[in-house]
């Protein structure tokens, strides 16, 4: 018998959001005791700030440029290699329940199996497992969309479909209207009861799946909860839990719009013009929402909801880990925690995400609980590791070699591991195509305490931007250094080495097949 | 807004093909993910298998040029959108293009994928007189 994998995700959480990364609103008792027994990681980044090429990332272990999944929409092609069916291959009883996006959302003819899934509600694909998971139940972000947790609202609970907000409009752009108290756009009071809130629903399925194993049976289980992405619609029975009034606003955000203003002007063109409300670069905020008109009223509501959804993510983890404990799996069990990307939370006045390349979009919480029946202690890793880095080390954690088409390296066990390892620093870019015809390009890497981002050409951008900040005497990222001469050295030394690590381009892109 | 076409040639004369694609009840014979295609008063109403509807307004059918042109009028609002069917003779073939327009642009990406599946539907009908195209997605071919 082996070593049981536990794999959580959330989806859009911020690094901050944790208490044991120094959150002080939400509650998260669960995972800070992971990481108080475990590894916590300072600065795990995402290779793409978006879903689908994170989550593919994820999946298999690969550079942006690898796998091919280059943007939201772009399906990861069928026979990608993945870690879920190596350990399926090797024993491993493999299942994953809420969020996959491996495959589009955007789909009214139903042309990807995900969906077909989702709407017909079969758990499993009768011609084996698909991605690698023999057992897959769905959950979006809210009724609609074409998972099971939405048809399982709708056949069992139809009186609640209409409590969350609707993500899309009737255009199926991502829709900019606002509710709640302020006003503020995706915010919803969600007449949704606690219990059958897809973060419960998400636990439950699990849990279900879990007691379904022979106790003697290794296993991987992907619990990939929706929240805290938006819409913000957690059951309005727990708003209780933050008032927004008395929320202070984020460090991030500068209160005094001159202020901001002034802090976006001083990075490429594409923030300020997505602030001003100029620009649609992409698809994965309301295209007809300008930021600019962002209250710091909004902006303490959006941040009072993400909180309670965080820690109803948490409570939802007790639950499967409990669960878990009482089969007696505990002391063979890892669990890891991450999500696959941030979110600006007003952060430069800003919310959603988007081609900006700063730790509210790019550093993730990403703890590692080793089983307790092995040798790992607890430990703090403030050296980059990135996505790509997850799949090789649920090989090592099963006891498989890292195959040659993962690009990651198995998660260091300590600051010491990972001084040892040769790391020199994680990439992380961004393509967008959008129809409008708006280009962006740019890639980071993150070395040294350093984060350095270099733009390519666009329609947004000549190809001579950058943007350069010290972590750690700019935590917030707001003094760019990519023009000032005293940092040219760093700069080129940060350029040369994005251009070190980063693979080529593909040839040929792989077609985006929906918006998202 | 944003506008895109897929070509396709079928082997086939023109006035075959332009006969499947001018019944506009027969759409659901042809286009991946369409359970159902009815026509009354002008309106085609198309069931998707992904559970929903699409109400597209007729707006010509032009036997002497082969192309035929409709809008989607619910229940998506769009600001505009335009889809055009025009076949055309290439030696002893056909070659049939399918043009939309869209604004606001989220369907674009979606809308193209799955019209470049549904000339390949198409070809296989008119080629072959079946249609085995499933849910199988474009593998280039006419996307």
């Amino acid at each position: 018998m082996g070593r049981k994998i536990l794999f959580v995700t959330t989806d859009q959480q911020r690094y901050d959001a944790l208490g044991c990364n120094g959150g002080v609103v939400a509650r998260t008792p669960v995972v800070d005791a992971l990481a108080a027994n475990g590894i916590r990681y300072e600065r795990a980044h995402p290779q793409n700030v978006v879903c689908m090429p994170s989550r593919a990332t994820m999946l298999t272990g690969q550079h942006i440029r690898n796998h091919g999944v280059w943007m939201n929409g772009v399906p990861l092609p069928a026979e990608a290699p993945t870690v879920a069916g190596l350990l399926h291959d090797s024993g491993y009883r493999t299942g994953l329940f809420g969020k996959a996006h491996f495959e589009p959302f955007l789909d009214p003819f139903l042309r990807f199996p995900e969906n077909r899934m989702g709407v017909s509600g079969a758990t499993h694909d009768e011609a084996g497992p698909h991605r690698g998971f023999e057992r897959m139940e769905f959950a979006g972000h809210g009724a609609a969309g074409l998972v099971h947790y939405g048809s399982w609202l709708r056949d069992n609970h139809p009186e609640h479909m209409a409590g969350y907000f609707p993500v899309l409009d009737m255009t199926l752009e991502v829709n900019h209207e606002g509710g709640g108290d302020t006003g503020a756009p995706q915010v919803k009071h969600n007449t949704v009861p606690r219990g059958i809130y897809h973060t419960d629903w998400v636990a439950d399925r699990a849990i279900s799946w879990l007691d379904g194993l022979d106790s003697a049976e290794d296993w991987f289980c992907w619990l990939s909860f929706p929240d805290p992405h938006h819409p913000w619609n957690p059951p309005q029975s727990e708003l209780h839990r933050v008032p927004w009034r008395d929320l202070d606003l984020p460090e991030g955000y500068p209160e005094d719009a001159s202020e901001r203003e002034r802090l976006l002007d001083s990075k490429p063109a594409h923030w300020r013009r997505w602030y001003d409300g100029d620009l649609v670069s992409n698809y994965e905020a309301p295209a007809r929402w300008v930021p600019a008109t962002l209250t710091a009223d909004q902006v303490r509501e959006v941040n009072a909801m993400v909180h309670i959804q965080n820690e109803l993510v948490d409570e939802a983890l007790g639950r499967v880990l409990s669960a878990i404990d009482a089969r007696g799996w505990d002391d063979d069990l890892d669990v890891i925690y991450t999500t696959d990307h941030g979110e600006f939370q007003g952060d430069f006045g800003l919310l959603f995400k988007g081609p900006y390349h700063v730790d509210s979009l790019m550093r993730l919480p990403l703890v590692w609980r080793p089983a307790p029946s092995s040798t790992g202690q607890p430990a703090v890793v403030s050296e980059p590791v990135g996505l790509m880095d997850l799949a090789p080390t649920f090989c090592s954690i099963a006891g498989l070699d890292v195959p040659s088409w993962m690009d990651g390296v198995p998660l260091p066990l300590s600051g010491a591991d990972a001084a040892n390892s040769g790391r020199s620093g994680v990439i992380t870019e961004w393509d967008s195509l959008h129809p409008n015809g708006t280009e962006v390009h740019l890639q980071s890497i993150v070395a040294d305490q350093m984060l350095c981002t270099r733009y390519e050409a666009g329609t947004c951008h000549e190809g001579t931007e950058g943007e350069l900040y010290d972590l750690t005497e700019d935590p917030l990222q707001r003094v760019n250094l990519w023009d000032d001469p005293a940092m040219g050295a760093t700069r080129h030394d940060l350029v040369g080495a994005l251009d070190e690590t980063l693979p080529e381009r593909p040839a040929i892109l792989l077609p985006a097949e929906a918006a998202v | 807004m944003a506008e895109f076409t897929n070509e396709i040639l079928i082997d086939a004369p023109a006035d075959e093909v332009w006969a499947v694609v001018a019944a506009a009840e027969r759409q659901a014979e042809w286009f991946p993910g369409m359970l159902s295609s009815t026509v009354e008063d002008g309106i085609r109403t198309i069931g998707t298998a992904a559970g929903g509807f699409l109400f597209e307004k007729i707006l010509s059918v032009d036997h002497e040029q082969m192309r035929f042109e409709y809008t989607i009028t619910g229940p998506l609002q769009f600001d505009h959108h335009l889809g055009a069917l025009q076949v055309d003779t290439e030696g002893d073939s056909s070659r049939v293009s399918y043009t939309q327009e869209i604004r606001p642009e989220a369907l674009t990406y979606a809308l193209r994928a799955a019209t470049g599946d549904a000339l390949i539907g198409l070809k296989d009908l008119v080629e072959t007189g079946t249609y085995s195209r499933g849910f199988q997605a474009a593998d280039g071919e006419g996307a």
